[in-house]
């Protein structure tokens, strides 16, 4: 009896084992069938292959335009994101934990937030043109609106969702107000904050590239704009195989980061 | 158990909601004394309003009648000689086993190393040294019950509060559970009020019962169990009191 069990229990793990071998596979595959169709496709068309999409990358090293190679102009949209991120995650979470813990911030403000949240990050960019013109500034701006929303939204929710079974253990040792939100009440959110920073980081990728692409002198966003117009199709596929990488890149690291200052979570998902 | 000292009177407490347009009683005008050093034991049927009275005495809700005096002054509120260990637990997800036990303190203000030293003298109490740093959702379901009494012990109270802390455990770590928090008790002597809907729980653990009826709750009758301890559960005065006790016991609803 307790033989049988055992071999199957083996045969259950060989064969758990042998699907783990095959997910780690098929990703690899279905990149490398990728690039086989794109060549294919290539070979009978006058669309880049994709030697001829890496040779235009290189060969902005040799011959940069506004003075930058892709480094460059990745830099320059990555310092645009940052700088907005920083104060979105500053004043975001700051606002989301004001409108989700106190009743009456919540009652005055939510109305307003969810009118500018109904607002698609995109429609203010020409508003923003007419008040702040097309420069550095503006670009900041719009990134700023267009991944505000995130941060303070799932902010809000994580406060607002703070198990009542954690405040009554904060009141059961006589905690006060500042130690149940500082010590209970964050601290519980701050998974969902970190939901927030992710999606935000993704969002501000997406809305840099438009402010980039509608007028701008460098950035990724620019380098597409600038092949698009040059009809240097190579050049505007290079973008986009390095705008999706650093996207990926960008989730890898948040995700990374809220490990770091969530590792409760990571025990869990274990 | 010292019968002369009147650690806490709860006097005629009631507590009712208002649910829809209806007002529902939970409990209704209870009154008994705990003594010092005292292992009472709450008994009752489900929803009957064990956790409501014990909320009240932890100053989590305001009862709607009824007065709580501690060593005969009146107390209004959470007070600090009074620890409570949750029925579902209550442990936080986000604090390490340390974390979690330290609690306490740290909302006191008390430094770090101090309440370090503290807090694992209780883990060691429970037997979970070794798992300081371990989060909740590593532990197993008896683990995490003695994070919550540690955690209940170490701010150092006069009154432990215990709402059923074994319901959720499987029987045999249940036993082992009740012979510890019988050891832990004999040798940090603090009064326990000890809430339960196990006849034989009561039993083993309590110098007296308080028996509640079902709902709107209402104490019933107390008994005083005079069994040498550890009492063990086969003994005949064990039975004959059970039997008693039994009879006595409204059906959940
Ligand atoms: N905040 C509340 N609002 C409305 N009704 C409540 C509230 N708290 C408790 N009750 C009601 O009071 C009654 C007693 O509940 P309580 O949780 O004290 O039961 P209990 O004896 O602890 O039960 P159990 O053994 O299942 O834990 C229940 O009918 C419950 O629905
Ligand atoms: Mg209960």
């Amino acid at each position: 009896m307790i033989k049988d069990k055992m071999k199957n229990m083996n045969e259950e793990e060989k064969r758990r084992y042998r699907l783990e071998r095959l997910y780690k596979i098929l990703p690899v595959i279905s990149i490398f069938l990728l690039i086989l169709l794109w060549s294919t496709v290539a070979a009978k068309s006058d669309f880049p292959s994709p030697k001829e999409t890496c040779d235009r990358l290189m060969l902005l090293f040799e011959n940069p335009i506004k003075g930058k190679n892709i480094f460059g102009h990745t830099a320059e949209s990555l310092i645009r994101i940052s700088i907005a991120l920083l104060f979105n995650w500053t004043f975001g979470i700051a606002f989301g934990i004001l409108i989700g813990w106190n009743k009456k911030a919540k009652a005055l403000f939510t109305p307003l937030f969810n009118g500018f949240r109904a607002v698609p990050p995109l429609a203010w960019i020409p508003l923003i043109t007419i008040w702040f013109g097309t420069g550095e500034f503006s670009k900041i701006m719009i990134v700023i609106f267009g991944s505000l929303a995130s941060v303070v939204v799932n902010t809000q929710a994580g406060m607002l969702n703070v198990d009542q079974l954690y405040i009554d253990v904060g009141t059961s040792f006589n905690a006060n107000e500042r130690q149940k939100l500082f010590q209970i009440a964050i601290p519980s959110a701050l998974d969902a904050i970190f939901a927030g920073i992710r999606t935000s980081t993704s969002a501000a990728w997406m809305v840099v590239l438009a402010a980039e692409m509608l007028g701008s002198e460098s950035g990724v966003g620019f380098l597409i704009v600038r092949g698009m117009d040059a009809m240097d199709m190579p050049l505007v596929l290079a973008a986009m195989i390095v705008i999706g990488l650093v996207g990926a890149l960008l989730a890898i690291i948040t995700q990374y980061l809220e490990r770091l200052m969530c590792p409760w979570t990571r025990v869990e998902s274990n | 158990m010292d019968k002369s000292r009147v650690k806490l009177k709860v006097d005629n407490i009631s507590q009712s909601y208002v649910v829809g347009d209806e007002v529902l009683d939970a409990i209704l005008n209870v009154s008994f004394d705990v003594y010092d050093n005292e292992f009472l034991v709450i008994l009752g049927p489900g929803n009957c309003g064990k956790t409501v009275l014990l909320n009240v005495i932890g100053g989590l809700e305001k009862p709607t009648g009824g007065k709580l005096y501690l060593d005969g002054e009146e107390i209004v509120g959470s007070d600090k000689r009074i620890s409570m260990v949750f029925q579902e637990l209550a442990l936080m997800p986000w604090k390490t086993v340390m974390e979690n036990v330290e609690f306490g303190l740290q909302i006191e203000g008390v430094d770090k190393k101090t309440r370090r030293e503290i807090a694992q003298k209780y883990i060691d109490l429970v037997q979970l040294t070794g798992f300081e740093k371990s989060y909740p959702s590593q532990l197993s379901g008896g683990m995490k019950q003695r994070v919550g009494i540690a955690r209940a012990y170490t701010s150092n109270p006069e009154i432990l509060l215990m709402d059923e802390p074994f319901g959720q455990l499987d029987a045999q770590t249940r036993y082992s559970m009740q012979e510890e928090i019988q050891k832990i008790w004999q040798q940090e002597k603090r009064t326990i009020l000890f809430v339960t809907n196990n006849i034989e729980e009561a039993i083993y653990l309590g110098d007296r019962i308080i028996l509640m009826s079902k709902s709107p709750g209402k104490i019933k009758e107390i008994y005083d169990i005079d069994l040498p301890r550890p009492r063990n559960s086969m003994d005949p005065e064990f039975l004959a009191i059970r039997k008693e006790v039994s009879e006595n016991t409204d059906l959940a609803l």
